[in-house]
């Protein structure tokens, strides 16, 4: 791993010797983020096609680095347009009210290696919750730097799926959200 | 014709598994042609999930049905014209087809969606496609298809039952009912 790291090193001393902070885009084709939860004891996986990162990520700068993620809940693909429309209604997401979730980092830690835990808050359907992100990171064969992680949440928490949709024994209250971030190699 | 083929009823099993089946294929028809119109709603979710495991379970006591018909073969027919019994044969024949791939094809069907099956909500099954809007579509006219014809060779079944029943007087159908029925008797 003394490669990645070595790179990893490098691009946060061209980002500091450039003056910093400056946001990076993201390899959006290979970025995902994707979620699962289960109902009624099966797995129901689905990702959301258009979301936009703003991320400065400089390993030897934790104190400067962020995130910041929008994504349009308008965009869910779950495979089918019966259940796209439905969690879209009101009792589920609201997008008309609500139509972006997002995700703004507080703190960036180290966890040893290439593992960083990514503190933030969480903004979905009008509730901010504080959520912590484990991300492991390695470089792939194009050079690009892939961060990888996945967090809990429990939908009820943000009012996910209310009214006849809050039983938890029939849309399970744990969601799990994988994360898939793609930072270019530097210019 | 000798007495003791004339006489000759199903086993216990074979009965119990033969109305069984035909108690469950009846439910999940009218559940399925319920389901599908319902706007959606846990109430949906739930027909869908018990509209599967009552397929599931279709297949398996089918499969147990065909294991035990090898181990313990139906008794001769009764007499009737060649064609008959050819007819009576070949629609057994369809009956167990159906009944194995009806649940295979809404098996692959929920795979196509994106649903993966998940027997009484305990026991994963694999999917056997990766979900396709456009197989699904295929999947599902395969799967409506297969039950219509499902339903009419039913009826075709039952029609036949009590024709043997009623009309010629023969123990085609009594053999086929629990043994506290009066036994082998036709009615007079």
């Amino acid at each position: 791993m003394s490669l990645p790291r070595s790179f990893v090193a490098l691009l946060g001393a061209l980002l500091v010797a450039s003056g910093g902070a400056a946001a990076q885009g993201l390899v959006m084709d290979k970025s995902e983020i994707r979620f699962v939860s289960k109902q009624m004891g099966v797995n129901v996986e689905g990702r959301f096609r258009k979301w936009k990162a703003s991320i400065v990520f400089l390993p030897q700068d934790l104190a400067r680095s962020k995130a910041e993620v929008d994504i349009d809940l308008g965009s869910i693909d779950l495979a089918s347009d019966e259940s796209e429309t439905e969690i879209k209604s009101p009792l589920w997401f609201d997008t008309r009210r609500f139509p972006v979730a997002h995700f703004s980092s507080t703190s960036i830690k180290s966890v040893g290696g290439d593992r960083y835990e990514i503190a933030g808050q969480l903004t979905l359907k009008g509730v901010t919750r504080d959520v912590v992100v484990p991300m492991a990171f390695k470089k792939d064969a194009s050079g690009n730097n892939v961060g990888e992680g996945s967090f809990p949440l429990h939908r009820t928490d943000y009012k996910i799926g209310e009214g006849m949709w809050a039983d938890t024994e029939l849309v399970g209250n744990d969601v799990t959200v994988r994360l898939r971030m793609v930072l270019p190699p530097p210019a | 014709m000798k007495q003791s083929e004339t006489n000759a009823r199903y086993g216990a099993i074979a009965i119990a598994l033969h109305w069984l089946t035909a108690l469950l294929i009846l439910a999940n028809l009218a559940l399925g042609l319920s389901m599908v119109p319902l706007p959606i709603s846990p109430r949906k979710l739930h027909w869908y999930a018990w509209h599967k495991w009552v397929g599931i379970t279709v297949f398996l006591l089918t499969c147990l049905r065909i294991a035990w018909r090898g181990m313990r073969p139906a008794p001769p027919p009764v007499a009737m014209a060649e064609w008959q019994r050819r007819a009576a044969r070949g629609s057994h024949l369809a009956l167990y087809a159906l009944l194995l791939l009806i649940p295979i094809s809404g098996w692959i069907y929920s795979s196509a969606t994106g649903v993966q099956v998940v027997y009484l909500g305990i026991i994963p099954l694999p999917d056997l496609v990766e979900p396709d809007k456009t197989l699904a579509g295929v999947l599902k006219a395969v799967h409506v298809t297969l039950n219509f014809a499902l339903a009419t060779l039913v009826c075709v079944h039952t029609g036949a039952a009590l024709k043997h029943h009623f009309v010629d007087r023969d123990t085609a159908l009594t053999r086929m009912l629990p043994p506290t029925w009066p036994k082998g008797s036709a009615p007079s």
